[in-house]
């Protein structure tokens, strides 16, 4: 079978001053076109390596990604990547950081203002568009961020813990907002979470990982309708499960 | 629906602070405490006087001071415009320089380990020391005067500019090359913004020191300026214009700095807010 994402037994050893750490080993994972794939561990199995490796932005020391058909070699145009801590440039205003990702890609100016007006009412963030990123809550801060990464129409969103630093309210919002958007863009999602409800909430379909070395130890589909509700006995249940997927992982290791 | 909710949360009176800190505060009647310490000085120098503590010749009256404003306009409106150019000069030819050579160098480690020892020597030499060289190379005149102006700038702007270039965090850049951004526009949008106020930083300390060097240069390499008009003063025994040149000296160095600043707070507007300002 071949999805739009494909990693082929990747790994990745970092050579570091104290020695090699292996962060992901084996790591097989299919995204199909338009599913929203959550990645989900404790913290340190390696998450948000696999992710800069589907990002373009590290180099798999073993093992191939391929995106789109072809195989990976840099950031590739299809993807556009949300991080964590918003990743905004503090002396652009909220349009000139909408825009910024556009501007890279050589869209013409003119092409490029009506995208991010676009953008920015998709993402409601219009009243705010000549603001500061300081000047903003952190959760219109991530709006910002996705509205940045839609703007070239990728194929799939990479987000790395993009709600982690958000309290749990305004992470619901967002939560609904980002499905929400995903319903009328169709576009993959690769979202890496540590939240159980978070993967949850979201997801076509949760992979999950086991640190030391960094690999995938379940696969669980979720067939839950949409939307969810999170006092429900289903979404309940498959919460459980996960947790006990997660526990053996904590025997042992270094929590947090 | 959650939009609202969501936009009153976007911290409160941060727009507020900025109107008023573009409009009232800087020029609120708390700013003129700073010429609190200059009235002081100017009674006190106008007691030393009448008390004669110096002998009039030695020390003159401000009246007298005031007077040779007056008097000599001409001369001391000539020789400052002749400093004025040269650190204009210098300074600007400093920063075309130290610039784009210290956005280069903080990007690129291998420019880096090439230059860092080399800086760290010739920014150690006070351009004073070189006025004898300087002199040998280029005999009397605005050349060798503005040499060591741009000596003088050159070291703190591109230090200071190299020092911005490194404190920029390090996702920004990563954030550009996820959406594939060329090198030049890494340059021209993220590296070149975020070392903005380290570059102004390096202005500041540039222009300071270019001025420091102008007057000391005319004093001996230039026939013309005020560290020139001072020198020529003092051989014709006119205190008074001496006190004037040191006067003039003085708040030309505070208006270039005034400049720097306002034009800082233009350019680097975005920061208003995010560092933390003095209550
Ligand atoms: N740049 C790096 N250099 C060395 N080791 C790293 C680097 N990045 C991550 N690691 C190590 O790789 C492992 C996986 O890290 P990471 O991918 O950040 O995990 P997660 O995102 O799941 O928390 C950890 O043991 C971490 O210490
Ligand atoms: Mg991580």
């Amino acid at each position: 079978m071949t999805g739009f994402i494909e990693c082929r037994n990747v790994g990745k050893t970092y050579e570091s001053a104290s020695g090699a750490v292996e962060a992901l080993r084996g790591i097989n994972l299919d995204c199909a076109p338009g599913e929203f794939v959550c990645l989900l561990g404790l913290s340190g199995c390696g998450k948000s390596t696999l992710l800069q490796i589907i990002a373009g932005l590290e180099t798999a020391s073993d093992g191939a990604v391929v995106i789109g058909g072809h195989e990976l070699d840099g950031p590739s145009p299809l993807t556009s990547v949300v991080f964590q801590d918003h990743g905004l440039f503090p002396w652009m205003t909220v349009r000139k950081n909408v825009a910024f990702n556009m501007k890279a890609a050589g869209v013409k100016p003119v092409e490029r203002a009506a995208r991010t007006d676009e953008l920015l009412e998709m993402t409601r963030l219009t009243a705010v568009a000549d603001r500061y990123p300081h000047e903003l809550s952190g959760g219109m801060r991530q709006r910002v961020g996705i509205a940045r990464a839609l703007t070239t129409r990728p194929k799939a969103l990479l987000m790395d813990e993009p709600f982690g630093a958000l309290d749990a309210q305004t992470r619901g919002h967002l939560q609904e907002e980002l499905l929400r958007i995903w319903e009328t863009q169709r576009t993959t999602v690769l979202f890496v979470t540590h939240g159980i409800d978070e993967a949850v909430f979201l997801a076509d379909r949760i992979v999950v990982f086991s640190p030391r070395p960094g690999r995938i130890s379940a696969v669980v589909e979720v067939d839950l309708p949409r939307p969810r509700d999170p006092e429900s006995p289903g979404f309940m249940a498959l919460s459980r499960s996960l947790r006990h997927k997660l526990v053996p992982d904590l025997q042992g290791a270094p929590l947090g | 629906m959650a939009t609202s909710a969501l936009e009153s949360v976007a911290v409160p009176g941060i727009a507020a602070k900025r109107r008023q800190s573009v409009g009232a505060s800087r020029f609120a009647p708390k700013r003129l405490l700073g010429l609190l310490p200059l009235v002081v000085v100017l009674v006190a120098w106008q007691i030393a006087t009448l008390a004669e503590i110096y002998p009039p010749v030695l020390l003159p009256s401000p009246e007298r001071v005031a007077m040779a404003f007056v008097v000599d306009y001409q001369d001391i409106l000539f020789n400052a415009f002749a400093s004025v150019t040269r650190v204009i000069i210098g300074v600007s030819i400093a920063f075309c320089v130290a610039v784009p050579a210290g956005l280069m160098i903080g990007r690129y480690r291998t420019l880096d380990m090439l230059s860092d020892w080399t800086i760290q020597i010739f920014r150690s030499v006070p351009p004073i020391s070189l006025i004898p060289m300087a002199l040998l190379f280029f005999g009397i005149g605005d050349k060798p005067a503005i040499v060591l102006i741009f000596l003088a700038a050159l070291w703190p702007l591109l230090i200071n500019t190299i020092f911005g270039v490194r404190g920029i965090e390090r996702t920004l850049i990563t954030v550009a090359k996820a959406a594939r951004a060329s090198e030049w526009l890494i340059f021209r949008d993220i590296i070149l913004p975020a070392a903005m106020p380290a570059v102004f930083t390096g202005l500041r300390l540039g222009i300071g020191g270019g001025w420091l060097t102008v007057v000391t240069a005319e004093m001996i390499a230039v026939k013309s300026g005020l560290g020139y008009m001072i020198l020529n003063a003092q051989l014709t025994f006119r205190s008074e214009l001496i006190v004037a040149g040191i006067v003039i000296i003085g708040a030309i160095g505070l208006l270039a700095d005034q400049g720097i600043r306002s034009l800082r707070a233009h350019v680097c507007r975005w920061q208003d807010g995010l560092t933390a300002a003095a209550e």
